[in-house]
């Protein structure tokens, strides 16, 4: 009889487990429960492998729109939509010469979504460059890279590097004549030491710019082999080193204290509203032995994360918000305006102009002058200014605060002003007047290459930027004075690249007066 | 904190919206609304993506996607004008496809794209009035008449009445009483399959041989100029016969004097041999009216070259709307694609590696495909406003005084520094009994025999001095100061002084040329100064003076 019983038990028990599996599931995902109270909200994150870069509860300054304007999220947002509709196409992408096209043809007219599916993969880099540069800029006039949180600057220069070699990689693959005299133009620019070492009479012996190109193209073409090459780098090297350094920058952004704030930012805000968890809503389990470790110059035992508010869901949502809000973009963007996709790649027939992805325009326009300079010398000086930027500017006014230090917004109004005018100015000498080719044809090449447009543009902004640091007595005004002109200097250079340059890289007002046939 | 909330709450509903259109969209592609709405004998079609893949020619057209009529694969499909199946060709459409006769984009799979009427698409659709252009992509044709022997051939084929038996381009033919196929092959496609170049013997036989019937009643011997004009008209049964018409206007308007096609013809203006597949997209159409399309592009080119194309030197086509139509048609065709070879034809196969001719070798199609566009469909010559003038070739009076061997010579070496190329030795110019033909045709056409010259080729002993003084006062004003060329030809060219005798210069000179500004100078005038023959021996003497002279 007993038997019976306990059969039936069994039985019993197995059902009620049976019907208990998917919260057990639940349950033993996320060990700690519900997230709502102060302690299971912080296990949900910290027991989370993807959350727990995140800190468990987040300043409310932090997440104020104007703080940061989401601008890292959708960098990293854009991205994640990248990562997804890239894989999607590598399903239908062949990348060898012709087929190339042939395969974005098909994506283009047959694969069901797979238009769509291009244009917001298109439309998702082109945000992610846009994004990558603001949110640079954002860091910079909230003075965030200052200690301790230099290294993450540098990060973030990786990451902008990366960011733009994903996109140029991604330029050939269409194979289309955009495509390809675009990368034409890209692996001329990575040529161009030679300008120098033809100048001075050693390319024969030492070639870095033919070196260059090689490793890029991997021939004297571009050709097949380049065009693996730009793929492989593309879908695989690339995005796994872009990953790597993002994990590294969010997990510094962790490291290095949160997102910067003024010191003032507790008194600035306004007291938290009715919908914020309140702070340590039960007492704390355990006692405070790990301060001993941590560094810092007071204890912060007894002073509470005030102002703070849990990550989960207040962070969230605002990330999540922003994920959304970036697909939303790229899908809005998709629906009407097609990625570009010209006729089949046709080394016999150049485009002219043949122009460089439009964030590489401002290079292209100082090419057009020098191309060691364009191509080599001003980004290398622009890269090592922009790293040098937070060892070399060590103040402390201002940090956290938009356009903080000494001058405030006026000096960055007026370095804005300056720094475009300076560029139209020098543009529109090179462009009315000619430079010293023009005035003097039998000038050695090795002067044109060291006084150009470019670097005369460059020398200017250098000498505003040492003229403020004196008038300021302030590293940081000559810092806000430098980086303004050469944003405004690169968008200057861009548009009139983009928008002014016709057949032969010759000034036009509008396309409509390009020479015809 | 709530605006986060909100944010991601409306970018989310945002995305799914999107999502949703997107999804929608897909499924209303056109050819998927057109294949749905499609019956066919066996109940409704199948919603599937249809093409046309030849892997040796490496197309893919899915026209038939919305053509679905003319998918090789299908069969009895009912519908409107856009179900209809392809017209009854020698090619078969499975193994061909679409494109590399019609042109446009076969991958496309949307009407304005797939027809290519798009940017970017540098080979739009052929337009259907031209769309014999498209056999211009493969084929070339050989030994074209110009149009006063192809109209002279086609009116003997039709007098002769040939086509009482055999069927060309959809005429003529009649039925065996037996029913049992026609009288006479179809020879519309005679020229590309060939024939037997026996047959007129084999006709002969047979005729001899009847008692009665067709042989008897339709067929009677034929006479030798006949036979050749029939051969002629032969040499145009391309299959194509607009094809065919637009060639011999273009063979009439001596394009090949400044244009080569399939390495024949002059360098003065661009080779034609593939501007058929010229990118829309490359040229300017501020100055065409109407659609921007190649066609239309090309027969506002023929009236008006300079407007379309800066510093262009052609003068404007001066031909009727309906032979523009032709030309353009014949300029569209020009589009000689690099095809693997088991699909190059054999009759291009001939033009490009023998170097045979895409025209006739008879003299008057020479001389209207290559010397009409400079000289005149007459010879009555041509002078563009502020261009050098093109000499009036039949002019009775230049034929007079102009012997066989110094029109050969002239056509031979031409004339260095101006248009005239060197026809005979420059590289693949005309052959030498092209030159002969030609020449034997320019002196039928002019009507006058050279008048023969007793005197030796150098006879005169002028006065130099006394010539350069009366040549500023008499020839420079047309001829220039130093002979250079005005209105009037050029003189001081050493090609023409060596070719032309004291005679041909002294009588020029004395008799002039009828109808053009060159009067006789022993003839009295008004309006100018008039010249004793002495003096036009001292002026021909100056003029010698020219031939040593580096110009």
């Amino acid at each position: 009889m007993s038997g019976k019983i306990s059969s039936q038990t069994g039985l019993l028990e197995m059902w009620d487990n049976l019907r208990a599996v998917p919260r057990r599931i639940v349950d033993s995902a996320f060990r700690s429960g519900k997230p709502n109270t102060d302690r299971t909200r912080s296990t949900f994150i910290f027991g989370n492998l993807f959350l727990h870069l995140h800190s468990v509860r987040v300043h409310r300054w932090s997440l104020r729109w104007t703080t940061t304007f989401g601008l890292g999220i959708v960098c990293g947002a854009a991205f994640l939509i990248t990562l997804v509709t890239g894989i999607l196409l590598m399903f239908y992408y062949k990348p060898y010469p012709d087929v190339a096209y042939e395969s974005i043809k098909d994506i283009h007219f047959i694969v069901p979504t797979g238009r769509f599916i291009r244009n917001i993969h298109r439309w998702a880099a082109n945000i992610m460059v846009v994004a990558v540069i603001l949110h640079m800029a954002r860091t910079f006039y909230t003075a965030a890279y200052r200690k301790p949180r230099e290294f993450n600057w540098l990060i973030g220069m990786g990451l902008l590097v990366i960011t733009l070699a994903l996109s140029f990689t991604g330029y050939l693959l269409p194979w289309d004549q955009l495509a390809y005299w675009a990368i034409t133009i890209g692996a001329n620019i990575a040529q161009s030491p030679r300008e120098v070492t033809d100048a001075l009479g050693i390319t024969e012996r030492f070639d870095p710019g033919e070196w260059m190109r090689l490793m890029l193209l991997g021939s004297d073409v571009v050709g097949p082999v380049a065009l693996i090459r730009f793929y492989l780098m593309h879908v695989m090297i690339l995005p796994l080193a872009l990953t790597a350094l993002m994990g590294v920058h969010f997990w510094r952004i962790r490291k290095d204290g949160g997102l910067t704030r003024p010191v003032n930012a507790d008194q600035k805000l306004s007291p938290p509203g009715g919908d914020t968890y309140p702070v340590f809503s039960e007492a704390p389990a355990r006692t405070y032995q790990i301060a001993a470790i941590v560094k810092g110059r007071t204890s912060q035992v007894g002073n509470g994360p005030e102002n703070t508010v849990p990550s989960m869901p207040h962070l969230f949502y605002a990330e999540l918000g922003l994920l959304m809000l970036t697909a939303f973009l790229c899908l809005a963007f998709s629906v009407v305006w097609d990625a570009p996709l010209k006729e089949i790649a046709n080394p016999a027939v150049p485009e002219n102009p043949a122009k460089a992805p439009w964030y590489y325009l401002g290079l292209q326009e100082m090419v057009s002058f020098s191309a060691f300079m364009g191509g080599f010398g001003i980004p290398a000086i622009v890269l090592i200014g922009l790293g040098l930027i937070p060892f070399v500017e060590r103040e402390e006014s201002g940090t956290g605060e938009w356009f903080g230090g000494p001058g405030g917004w006026p000096l960055a109004r007026n370095s804005a002003l300056f720094g475009l005018s300076a560029a139209i100015v020098v543009e529109a000498v090179a462009i009315r007047f000619g430079w010293i080719r023009e005035w003097f044809p039998d000038a050695p090449q090795l002067l044109i290459t060291f006084v150009n447009p470019g670097t005369v543009l460059t020398l200017v902004y250098a000498s505003y930027s040492v003229w403020l640091i004196r008038r300021f007595q302030s590293t940081r005004a000559g810092a806000v004075g430098l980086f303004t002109c050469f944003l405004c200097g690169f968008v200057v250079l861009t548009i009139i690249g983009a928008y002014f340059r016709g057949p032969n890289w010759v000034f036009y007002w509008s396309p409509a007066e390009w020479p015809g046939h | 904190m709530n605006k986060n909330k909100y944010l991601l709450l409306g970018s989310s509903l945002g995305v799914l919206a999107l999502l949703i259109v997107a999804a929608a969209q897909e499924g209303f592609r056109e050819w998927r609304v057109i294949q749905r709405a499609t019956q066919s004998d066996e109940g409704p079609l199948g919603v599937r993506l249809r093409q046309v893949v030849s892997p040796g020619l490496g197309t893919s057209d899915r026209c038939v996607s919305c053509h679905v009529g003319m998918d090789p694969n299908e069969q009895g499909v009912r519908g409107g004008r856009l179900m209809i199946q392809h017209a009854d060709v020698v090619h078969d459409t499975s193994e061909f496809g679409c494109t590399i006769c019609h042109s446009g984009q076969g991958l496309a799979t949307e009407k304005l794209d797939a027809h290519g009427e798009v940017r970017f698409w540098p080979e739009p659709m052929i337009p259907l009035q031209f769309s014999q252009a498209g056999c211009g992509t493969c084929h070339a044709s050989l030994g074209m008449p110009g149009l006063e022997a192809f109209r002279q051939a086609r009116g003997a084929f039709e007098r002769l009445d040939c086509l009482a038996c055999h069927r060309v381009d959809g005429r003529g033919g009649t039925m065996r009483p037996d029913g049992f196929g026609m009288e006479g092959p179809d020879l519309s496609r005679a020229a590309l399959s060939g024939y037997d170049p026996d047959w007129y013997s084999k006709h002969l036989l047979e005729w001899e041989k009847a008692e009665s019937g067709s042989w008897k009643a339709a067929f009677a011997p034929i006479g030798e100029q006949d036979l050749r004009l029939i051969s002629t008209y032969l040499s145009t049964r391309i299959g194509a016969a607009k094809l065919a018409e637009a060639k011999v206007h273009f063979l009439s308007n001596g394009c090949l004097g400044c244009h080569r096609v399939s390495g024949f013809g002059g360098d003065e203006g661009p080779d034609l041999t593939r501007a058929g597949e010229k990118d829309p997209g490359q040229v300017s159409f501020a100055q065409v009216q109407g659609k921007h399309t190649l066609a239309n592009w090309f027969s506002e080119h023929f009236r008006s070259p300079a407007s379309l194309v800066a510093d262009s030197l052609m003068p404007a086509v001066d031909v009727s709307d309906e032979e523009i139509e032709l030309l353009t048609m014949y300029t569209l065709s020009l589009r000689r694609r690099e095809l693997p070879g088991t699909y190059v034809s054999k009759e291009r196969m001939r033009v490009e590696k023998l170097e045979e001719r895409e025209f006739a070798s008879d003299g008057q199609t020479v001389f209207s495909a290559v010397c009409a566009g400079c000289h005149g469909k007459k010879g009555e010559g041509k002078q563009a406003p502020g261009r050098q003038v093109f000499p009036a070739i039949a002019n009775p009076d230049f034929l007079a005084l102009a012997s066989d061997e110094f029109i050969l010579e002239t056509i031979t070496q031409g004339r260095p520094g101006r248009k005239m190329p060197s026809w005979g030795t420059k590289e693949a110019g005309l052959k030498k009994y092209e030159i002969s033909r030609a020449a034997e045709y320019l002196r039928k056409m002019g009507g006058v025999e050279f008048r023969t010259d007793p005197k030796t080729r150098r006879w005169l002993s002028g006065n130099s001095a006394e010539g350069k003084r009366l040549f500023a006062s008499a020839c420079s004003t047309c001829h220039g100061a130093e002979g250079e060329g005005k209105e009037g030809p050029a003189l001081n060219n050493k090609a023409l002084l060596a070719i032309a005798t004291d005679t041909y210069l002294v009588e020029t000179i004395s008799g002039g040329r009828r109808r053009t500004l060159m009067e006789g100078f022993l003839t009295p005038s008004m309006a100018r100064p008039t010249l004793s023959p002495a003096e036009i021996e001292d002026v021909v003497a100056y003029i010698r003076s020219w031939e040593g002279v580096e110009k």
